[in-house]
């Protein structure tokens, strides 16, 4: 039996006018041709990220101090939308397909990095804090204790159940990595902020550096639930 | 939800049937025949009590009418809300669906009495479910509309006396009829009788009367007690509804009651655990019947249902999930063969457990676990589908999860989940309590309905694309193909809740409009997104309708659609390029199709920017723009930048910041075009530039025949533009158009259009080849003469561009604030950065060479004396100028003036504050010759300080365009010349004072024309110590000592002052002098004992020396005394209190330093008084006289006591110890020193002088 877990969709920086600075695409399971593409065409993704910026906008009249923004809205059943603003004012969005990756929840030693890594999630060894909810739904919440077998049991009964979800928290480390790559490229003296948001200016550049389109690749890439440091 | 059976999914709430309120609702007294000619006749619930009428009786109708609808409400119903049911309000007859189902009369008959089922159980063969069937929307739809909870029958009580008993006893059979056909026919509905006392009751029947009767009706009929309600005649409306309320509400629990007991039965069948047996076996199709677990879902189902009626929600959830579980267990669902029409009905029925279980989640505030089980539905269905069905791959499926889509959004609406209306502007709602901390899905969180019709449309969307790929072969109409086609067809495809594929996709005809349906749904979740201000998604729901449309080809509902998204530049501004280009593209063919020529342009326009991808075989040419588009005339098309981008970017920039009228300024302006490799360059018709300010518009035409200054290789080129200045016609002289300028200030802005007319007329003009190629910039290089000073800024641009089809004229903005200015130069690609705001020019005003200086300046002006100042005015311009000036003085007090200045002269009266002279005419002043003109103020009374400003106004002979003004601005302090103190000191008056006793001096006071004074004398020295403060010296040539007041009946004149020579005595600054005057007071009269006040004035009259000097022999002015006057003060004299002058006279040489000392006591009081003086012996000096004395003094006189010293010592001041006292008083009198004595705190001191030599 194999189980659907969330992968990133797509990562989008947008400007302080509310321009595209960057957008990258990743690819989705698509069960019926079992080959991963995207799950939107580039324009569709386009069109996704700007109608976040209605949500910031909403949002920001009680925003929280850490621009942090959560869960801005669910396109549908399978695609969200998080977001993170810096104290810049630019806004950086995580399109999350809830059903994006495969991992093949039946044996627990041939399954791949990400699946081991959501396992790690899912029986309480790593991150005790998610533990408790996954567990909240099955009848073996208490016995998570008693062995690991157990724990990897109702883990994966967890992620094959619709119930799987995301929580906020677990996107943070995207952010993170995001900001530090954005960072990264501040500190580049050929990038010119302003050259890319003109100040109370309309529209500007996109990013060009390859780095950074890297570091975005690499990234959405990487993260799967659970993961905490990308 | 419309697909879904009538009454299938109505919110269930208790039915109540009302009958006897109006005959009008008198159901038509046939049988049912139509519906249950079959199941047997329907039990017939009648009386022939007529039915009630009146205010009343349609008052409770309408009240009804109100609590219907109210009951078919799907929001959820509150604990302040006492009651919900539907009421059907009915004549005096009603009739209950049968029982019992009939046989069909085709069966031969049996030989066993048959066993007979409800017409809605399956187990019955009439019905429609028979044999096999599940369940189906009838069943509901008979208790929600057909058999009533409780039955209400309204009476009256008739008030008539004599027929009371009668009317009461037909009352009481007929309700008895009517209990015992409702028992008969095994109903449990309940009777209630509401019996209406009309106004004569009220009055004419007591209490215990009608108390009675309805007890005896009550017993007559064993209704219980609270089956009978008695409404005496209410006064209003509001208290019959009141007490209506409370009826329905205790009514409302019966109803709970009964539907209990119905719930009650279904749960004791299904724990029986037994299959019934049907009324007949079944010998047509499968001959299957009902099983077990098909059993337990229909009384799981019917519990369920009866929940709902009492508004037990956990209860009905409960045993819908039950009824569910069945439903898609192995035993159910899995048995049945998807060809067969039961499968269709169980999805049905599982479908309206699902919704019906949505809404009871959505009622309980679990959105969460209503999103949850939403997904949870929709997956296991596919999940059957898949595995037992026609699977999800086929255009069936997409239609039926666009409809669960739907179904959300519908229920959200209906059920008005709080939080989640459009005012609150919430996107999606927090998980409840129970899931908070769960690990959630997004889409878990219920989000706003706009989302869900976006789904909807989406998988419309899908379920098209899969239509459009049904095989031609499965699009005839079924008659037209073979049978076993047909066959295939049916298992092939999944029709449930969706045309089979000839109607969906039909070869001929037009089938399902997927495009409207999708339009329908966006239209409806653009709404939603609208109202929560997401614009943006709003705008992409736009879009996407727009290509909806499009494929419908109704092409003015696409510009429609996406006008206002092109308008207010959404996407665009914001740089989402693949967004923009998107409705570009779709938005220029709606243009094109429509021929709106002035869109397909702009359009162009703006595609032809190479940040657009590009398009392949796209002409890229401005020129074809129109081709195909119909347009009857040329059109002129007007856009501008900020509605359509564009893909020339031009800039302005002055060469520098600063400029001067009358001289040129180097401008640039810049057109790069970033238009794609591969499109056509574009030569524009016309150039203008736009300023704001005092400049002209400049207009470039195209000339190809200028020289062209570079290849295309080089990306950049320069050109210098020669400009040619058209002056406006009308004005031909430099003084006109001052004239006209002068009055154009004066009227103002009224005269607006003839400005513009004037500016049209005027302006700069150029050619150059305006050949733009892609990629490449062309700068035009102008020197632009600058006429008026004040700021200027480029501030647009007008490209006009003429094809054959149209003409263009686009405006672009140039006043972009912050923009670095660059600068090119020949040959660099490159610009230079010059500086911000690169398009503002400070034009100066031309600066002025007329040189204004004051002609031999004084260091120093003084109050008093007049002030003359000479102007020189040197022409220092290459032109002979034209002059007039303007003199204005600011200052406390401006004294007269005068302006001289040859033959043209001003004199302005004084003035307070500001006063000025305009405009004086000068007159030609030559270049390099020079003008004098003087300005005389006259003297300042004090010391003051003024303002001077004198400007100077031309304009030369040969630029009368251009006005040019010089300044001079002058400071004048002017400062008093002298400044003085005084001291005012007694002196003995010689002469003796008047008698009161002297006759002979009295006159005749009608004779006299002046009247010589006759009272009492006094004689005072003023000493005046003055000091110059001039910065230079000054020849004071006379001192005066003015007597400015008096009191009346005293006088007062100066006896003696200083003299001085014609030449004066010259003074130096900062040096004290002094002067003194002698002055005489007296009193008119004797019997005048006021003291008299006199005010005194110090004039001092000087002249300067320099002037004297210099101007004496020329100048008749020369010598000019001025008078400064000070005042002195005001000064008491010819008191009435007594007083002691001493005064000494020294002897003559000879007698050897005797002096002589007079005591004078003066007692100008009318009392007697008596004074004693000592004098006491001193070591200085010897002296002859009384050493203790008395003296009395008459009242107006005065005595003198003499005494002689002889001074012992020489050259110093002797102290007389000289004691004057009161006698009456003893008070010490001071004694007041006179000429070479003075007095200290110990006493008087005399001054011996030195001995004389030999």
């Amino acid at each position: 039996m194999s189980a659907a877990i969330p992968s990133v969709a797509c990562l989008g920086v947008i400007g302080r006018n509310n321009n595209p600075l960057h957008i990258s695409i990743f690819p989705s399971y698509d069960p019926l041709a079992n080959a991963f593409t995207p799950i939107r065409n580039p324009l569709q993704f386009s069109l996704l990220l700007s109608s976040t910026i209605d949500v910031f906008d909403l949002r920001s009249k009680n925003s929280t101090a850490s621009g942090d923004y959560g869960l801005l809205h669910a396109i549908d059943d399978r695609l969200a939308a998080y977001g993170f603003e810096t104290n810049t004012g630019v806004r950086m969005v995580c399109i999350v397909d809830m059903r994006g990756r495969r991992v093949e929840a039946g044996g627990s030693g041939a399954v791949g990095p990400s699946a081991a890594a959501l396992g790690a999630g899912g029986g309480g060894a790593a991150a005790p804090s998610m533990s408790a909810s996954s567990l909240g739904a099955g009848s073996g919440g208490p016995s998570s204790l008693a062995g690991s077998s157990a724990a990897a049991a109702t883990a994966r009964s967890a992620v094959g159940s619709v119930g799987a979800g995301l929580r906020d928290a677990e996107l943070k480390p995207v952010f993170r990595a995001m900001q530090s790559a954005y960072v990264r490229l501040l500190q580049n003296p050929f990038y010119d902020p302003d050259e890319h948001a003109p100040l109370g200016g309309k529209g500007g550049k996109r990013i060009t550096s390859k780095k950074f389109g890297d570091a975005m690749k690499r990234i959405g890439e990487a993260w799967t639930p659970g993961v905490t440091t990308l | 939800m419309d697909g879904y059976p009538l009454g299938s999914l109505d919110h269930n709430v208790p039915l109540l049937v009302v009958s006897g309120l109006s005959s009008s609702h008198d159901q038509p007294e046939q049988p049912p025949k139509a519906k249950g000619k079959a199941n047997g006749e329907g039990v017939l619930l009648r009386s022939d009590l007529p039915p009630l009428e009146g205010k009343e009786a349609s008052f409770l109708e309408s009240f009804f009418e109100r609590v219907n609808e109210r009951g078919k409400s799907w929001t959820v119903m509150t604990r302040e809300e006492p009651y919900r049911v539907r009421v059907k309000t009915v004549g005096r007859s009603f009739t209950l669906p049968p029982r019992r189902a009939t046989l069909p009369e085709t069966i031969e008959p049996l030989t066993t009495a048959p066993v007979l089922h409800s017409p809605f159980s399956p187990l019955s063969p009439s019905s429609a479910l028979y044999p096999d069937g599940l369940m189906n929307a009838e069943w509901i739809r008979k208790h929600q509309e057909e058999v009533p909870s409780v039955f209400i029958c309204f009476h009256t009580l008739t008030s008539d006396l004599k027929t009371a008993t009668l009317q009461d006893n037909r009352l009481k059979a007929d309700l008895n009829g009517i209990r015992a056909t409702l028992l008969e026919s095994g109903y449990k509905t309940r009777l209630v009788v509401i019996i209406l006392g009309d106004q004569e009751a009220r009055a004419t029947l007591t209490a215990e009367v009608i108390q009675d009767r309805l007890e005896y009706i009550r017993r007559g009929t064993g209704l219980d007690p609270k089956s009978i309600f008695y409404i005496p005649s209410q006064d209003t409306q509001v208290e019959l509804k009141r007490v209506m309320d409370s009826i329905l509400t205790l009514l409302y629990n019966t109803a709970i009651e009964y539907y209990r007991d119905l719930g009650r039965h279904a749960r004791k069948k299904r724990s029986r655990g037994i299959v019934p047996q049907p009324t007949l076996p079944p010998t047509s199709g499968t001959s299957q019947t009902l099983s077990l677990p098909d059993w337990n879902f229909r009384y799981e189902f019917k519990s369920a249902i009866f929940a709902e009626f009492r508004q037990e929600i956990d209860a009905a959830v409960r045993s819908f999930e039950q009824a569910y579980e069945i439903l898609l267990g192995q035993d159910v669902l899995d048995i049945i063969p998807s060809w067969s029409p039961r499968w269709n009905e169980a999805r049905l029925l599982a479908d309206i457990i699902s919704i019906r279980c949505l809404r009871l989640h959505l009622w309980m505030g679990q959105t969460s676990l209503a999103v949850r089980r939403w997904q949870a539905h929709r997956d296991r269905i596919g999940d059957f589908v898949d595995r037992r069905g026609r699977g999800t791959n086929n255009y069936g499926w997409q239609a039926w999860e666009s409809r669960w889509a739907m179904v959300m959004a519908n229920l959200i609406e209906l059920v008005q989940v709080p939080g989640l209306g459009p005012m609150t502007m919430t996107i999606f709602l927090p998980p409840e309590k129970a899931l908070f901390g769960e690990r959630l899905q997004p889409w878990e969180l219920l989000h706003h309905t706009g989302y869900w019709y976006r789904i909807a449309a989406r998988h419309l969307g899908a379920r098209r694309a899969l239509a459009l790929r049904i095989p031609d072969d499965d699009r005839g109409a079924p008659d037209a193909s073979p049978a076993s086609r047909v066959a295939s067809k049916a298992i092939r495809y999944d029709t449930y809740m969706c045309p089979p594929p000839h109607e969906e996709y039909p070869l001929n005809g037009t089938g399902v409009n997927h495009a409207q349906l999708i339009i329908d749904c966006l239209l409806n979740a653009r709404s939603q997104f609208q109202a929560r201000k997401q614009h943006r998604i709003a705008a992409e729901i736009s879009l996407e309708c727009a290509r909806e449309m499009a494929t419908m080809k109704s092409w003015n509902e696409v510009l429609a659609m996406l006008r206002p998204l092109w308008e207010d530049k959404s996407f665009r501004s914001e740089w989402w390029l693949d967004i923009s280009e998107d409705i570009l593209w779709v938005m220029r063919r709606a243009a094109a199709e429509t021929g709106r020529a002035d869109i397909v342009v702009a359009i162009d326009w703006e595609l032809m920017d190479k940040r657009y991808t590009r398009k392949q075989n796209w002409h890229y040419d401005l020129s074809k723009s129109l081709d195909g588009v119909s347009s009857t005339t040329k059109p002129f098309i007007t856009i501008s930048d900020d509605l359509a981008s564009s893909f020339v970017a031009a800039s302005f920039a002055f060469r520098s910041k600063e400029g001067r009228a009358g001289e040129t300024c180097l401008a640039q302006l810049s057109l790069k075009s970033d238009a794609h490799q591969v499109a056509a360059p574009v030569t524009l018709s016309s150039i203008r530039i736009e300023f704001e300010g005092h400049l002209k518009p400049i207009t470039i035409a195209h000339d190809s025949s200028a020289p062209s200054t570079n290849s295309l290789g080089e990306p950049t080129s320069v050109s210098a533009v020669p400009l040619t200045e058209r002056l406006p016609e009308s004005v031909k002289e430099g003084d006109e158009k001052e004239d006209r300028d002068e009055d154009k200030d004066q009227v103002g802005v009224d005269d607006g259009p003839q400005n513009q007319g004037n500016e049209k007329d005027a302006y700069l003009t150029g050619t150059c080849d305006l050949t733009l190629k892609p990629g490449h910039r062309r700068v035009l290089e102008m020197d632009i003469p600058l006429r008026e000073p004040g700021q200027v800024s480029a501030s647009r641009v007008i490209l006009t561009y003429k094809a054959d089809a149209y003409e263009l004229d686009y405006t672009l903005s140039l006043s972009e604030l912050g923009k670095l200015g660059a600068w090119y130069v020949h040959g660099l690609a490159k610009p230079r950065l010059s500086r911000p705001d690169g398009h503002i020019l400070q034009i100066q005003p031309r600066p002025p060479k007329m040189k204004l200086a004051l002609v031999e300046p004084m260091d120093q002006y003084y109050a008093n004396e007049p002030i003359p100042l000479r102007i020189s005015l040197l022409n220092e311009e290459h032109d002979a100028a034209n002059v007039k000036l303007d003199v204005r003085i600011v200052g406390k007090t401006i004294p007269r003036f005068r302006v001289d200045a040859g033959e043209h002269k001003r004199e302005v009266d004084a003035a307070e504050e500001e006063s000025q002279v305009t405009g004086l005419t000068l007159g030609r002043v030559a270049s390099s010759s020079s003008m004098e003109v003087s300005i005389y103020l006259d003297p300042a009374p004090a010391p003051t300080v003024y303002d001077i400003e004198i400007q100077a106004d031309y304009h030369l002979e040969s630029d009368a365009a251009t006005p040019i003004f010089q300044v001079l601005p002058v400071h004048l302090n002017v400062v008093n010349a002298f400044e003085a103190n005084y001291d005012l000191m007694p002196r003995l008056h010689p002469d003796a004072w008047p008698s009161l006793f002297d006759y002979e001096d009295v006159q005749d006071l009608t004779e006299g024309e002046v009247i010589p004074a006759k009272g009492l004398a006094q004689q005072w020295c003023l000493v005046c110590h003055y000091a110059s403060f001039a910065t230079e010296e000054l020849d004071v040539v006379g001192l005066d000592l003015l007597v400015t007041g008096v009191t009346p009946g005293g006088r007062c004149q100066v006896v003696n002052q200083p003299e001085f020579s014609a030449d004066g005595m010259p003074v130096a600054p900062q040096k004290m002098y002094e002067a003194r005057f002698d002055l005489v007071a007296q009193k008119a009269t004797l019997d005048d004992r006021h003291p008299v006040a006199i005010d005194l004035a110090f004039a001092v009259r000087w002249r300067r020396r320099r002037q004297r000097q210099q101007q004496q022999p020329t100048d008749g002015e020369s010598g000019t005394v001025n008078v400064t006057t000070m005042t002195v003060g005001q000064y008491m004299v010819l008191g009435t209190e007594p007083r002691v002058l001493a005064s000494v006279l020294h002897s003559s040489p000879e007698q050897a330093g005797l002096v002589r000392l007079d005591i004078t006591i003066e007692n100008p009081s009318s009392h007697f008084l008596t004074f004693g003086l000592v004098m006491e012996p001193s070591d200085a000096f010897a002296f002859s006289g009384p050493k203790q004395t008395t003296m009395h003094l008459l009242p107006m006189s005065r005595r003198t006591k003499t005494y002689r010293l002889l001074p012992l010592v020489r050259g110093v001041f002797i102290r007389p110890g000289l004691v004057v006292r009161d006698k009456y008083f003893q008070k010490v009198l001071r004694v007041i020193p006179t000429e070479g004595m003075k007095i200290d705190k110990d006493g008087l001191l005399v001054w011996v002088p030195l001995a004389p030599e030999g």
